[in-house]
């Protein structure tokens, strides 16, 4: 009978550790390179040269060499990692956390004061 | 009593979407990330629903679509843009049949990114998404006294 | 004498996964006809090959479709090396399959799910998306995402598996495998499902061939067609492969063929896990692609044959990409085999057909 079969599995499942992850009060660490949100390492290594702002596929990298900012908005950016690997300078990082939800888009700027 | 909240019910609709932010939405509903836990129901009737979750971008024929599902749902009530197609149109913002993202026909009250979104993100959204429902519960008493 | 009336269904519908409408003509409870109409996931995106250049398309159509996601960007992949004249070293071939395989079987146990849930069944829903999270832990720990991957690029790949990773994956296919027989016991010898099922929307052989339908819809049916036997890329290297066939084409015929395609997956991963080589994982490719020359070429999607045409302009831009996907194939045997059926019958049959309309529109 089909209820006897299932019944085995669910029977077990009593006795082992629970599958849910009870998020917001248990959270999961992230894996190595998981995909998250685009950074600067810190704002010494970029030169401002423009190069992910050509490669990004979908136009979320702006970089303004006048004002020396370097603005990304995370409501466009498509999780690729093509800019980090464009990078000359090595400046950029994927940050395994997920991103912040808010109730307006910001786009987030980081002066760079390479000197 | 501070701690006690009605749960909300939710409703969801793709829009334009590549279908990842949509299973992701029904994964969060499963267990693995069980918000069933917090009572919130998945229904398919409208009135039925205080918060609407939309994934994927709006084009010409699907706006109608969510036009009136939003209207038929009832005062007070949350929309949730999950995903970066429906927060601004992702990477097809540049296609010849996108209009943009949700806010180009609906009022967007929580934007969520990512590409696919997250099911914790989606969790966080609904939290943050009944906060925001209770604060119009407030003013909708107040302005019938 | 009775009168005929239309019922629209969807977009919008609690079981319908994606948005399709489809205007039944009903007499009495049984459906005539049914008049599809699509366009609702329509964005263009073929268009976007003017302004992007081939390294970064690869993302655009890695986005046609969340389930098929690996599928779509390892076909593209392949396209643009056979245009370029590319060779991708072995190992990356491999790791390739490997994953392709896991995304069929997450794609079949993901229906599965859906299906239960159209039936009412809905413990079995929970159970099958439970076992699914495994796989998607598996894919978060290799790939860094759990649905679209971005791993797949005209070159190779841009990430490696070492030995732990690959006899952890053996381990966890090793436990699903249990569990999966047992829920497909259950599901397909119960009574209620079998005489709901057998004998209904039938497509008989000639039909299929008519039709030209490709897939698990098609070798349900009597089709002895899959791609994977023409033995391109890392599957010419396996040791015996037959396509699983069934005969009657009724929808208990199609959930047998989805439910068997599982276990021949986990039987391929394990193969090929064995015999991996060392090596490299990528090739750089910058070079721009020739003037007006075609490109064609063809892989096993989890729901059919998918075909990818491309054309060189030149420069670094193509000048054009098609891409015919395995639903757009279909949907002449969908809406033959909705004739004649109950109307409570039509939210089970459209979901035994696995339709994924984002593909079929793009």
């Amino acid at each position: 009978m089909a209820i006897f079969k299932l019944g085995t599995m669910t029977l077990k499942s009593v006795f082992k550790k629970p599958e849910t992850l009870k998020y917001p009060y248990e959270t999961k660490e992230p894996y190595e390179k998981q995909k998250g949100f685009v950074k600067q390492i810190d704002d010494t290594k970029c030169n401002l040269c423009g190069i992910c702002s050509k490669k990004c596929p979908c136009g979320a990298i702006n970089v303004d060499r006048d004002a020396k900012v370097w603005e990304i908005n995370h409501f466009k950016c498509i999780q690729c990692q093509y800019c980090i690997m464009s990078c000359p300078k090595k400046s950029l990082e994927m940050d395994g956390h997920k991103p912040e939800i808010s109730t307006e888009k910001k786009i987030e700027k980081i002066e760079i004061n390479n000197g | 009593m501070e701690y006690i909240k009605k749960s909300p019910w939710v409703i969801h609709y793709d829009g334009s979407s590549c279908n990842g932010c949509d299973i992701e939405v029904l994964a969060a509903l499963t267990p693995g990330f069980d918000a069933e836990r917090f009572g919130v129901i998945n229904t398919g009737n409208p009135k039925h629903a205080d918060i609407f979750l939309v994934t994927g971008s709006v084009n010409e024929q699907n706006a109608p679509v969510i036009k009136q599902i939003y209207d038929q749902m009832l005062e007070p009530k949350v929309v949730a843009a999950c995903g970066i197609c429906a927060c601004s149109g992702g990477i097809f913002s540049e296609c010849y049949n996108v209009n943009g993202g949700v806010d180009s026909i609906i009022p967007v009250d929580v934007y969520v990114p990512g590409c696919a979104v997250r099911p914790e993100s989606i969790i966080d959204a609904v939290v943050k998404a009944t906060e925001v429902l209770e604060k119009k519960q407030k003013e909708l008493k107040c302005s019938k006294q | 004498m009775a009168k005929s009336s239309v019922i629209p269904f969807g977009p919008q519908h609690p079981v319908l996964p994606e948005p399709l409408h489809l205007d039944l003509v009903v007499e009495d409870e049984k459906v005539i006809k049914a008049i599809p109409q699509i366009g609702f996931v329509h964005r263009g995106l073929e268009k976007l090959v003017d302004i992007k250049d081939y390294n970064q398309f690869v993302y655009v159509v890695e986005r046609v479709c969340g389930i098929c996601a690996f599928g779509h960007s390892m076909g593209y992949s392949e396209t643009i090396e056979k245009l370029l004249d590319v060779e991708v070293p072995k190992r990356a071939e491999y790791l390739r399959v490997i994953w392709h395989e896991l995304s069929r079987i997450h794609s079949h146990i993901l229906w599965l799910g859906l299906v239960a849930d159209a039936f009412g069944y809905e413990s079995l829903f929970m159970h099958c998306w439970r076992l699914r999270e495994r796989i998607l832990d598996i894919f978060e720990r290799t790939c860094g995402g759990r649905v679209i991957f971005s791993v797949c690029v005209p070159g190779g790949i841009t990430r490696d598996m070492d030995k732990n990773t690959l006899s952890d994956i053996d381990a966890v296919l090793d436990g699903i495998k249990g569990e999966y027989t047992q829920l497909c016991k259950t599901f397909l010898n119960d009574t209620s499902v079998k005489s709901r099922t057998i004998g209904v929307a039938t497509i008989t052989k000639s039909q299929a061939e008519a039709m030209s339908m490709v897939g698990p819809f098609g070798r349900a049916s009597g089709l002895d067609y899959d791609v994977r036997s023409l033995k391109f890329g890392a599957y010419a290297d396996l040791t015996d492969f037959a396509p699983v066939i069934d005969d009657q084409g009724d929808c208990y015929a199609r959930m047998k063929v989805r439910c068997a395609e599982v276990f021949q997956s986990i039987d391929i991963i394990k193969e090929l896990i064995s015999k991996i080589p060392d090596g490299d994982i990528n090739v750089p490719v910058k070079s721009n692609t020739k003037r007006d020359k075609e490109v064609s070429h063809v892989i096993e999607q989890p729901r059919g044959e998918c075909y990818y045409y491309t054309r060189g302009s030149g420069t670094k831009f193509l000048s054009r990409f098609r891409l015919r996907t395995p639903t757009s194939q279909n949907l002449a045997g969908m809406i033959t085999s909705l004739e004649g059926c109950d109307l409570a019958d039509v939210n089970m049959i459209i979901l035994t057909i696995d339709p994924c309309i984002s593909c079929t529109e793009r």
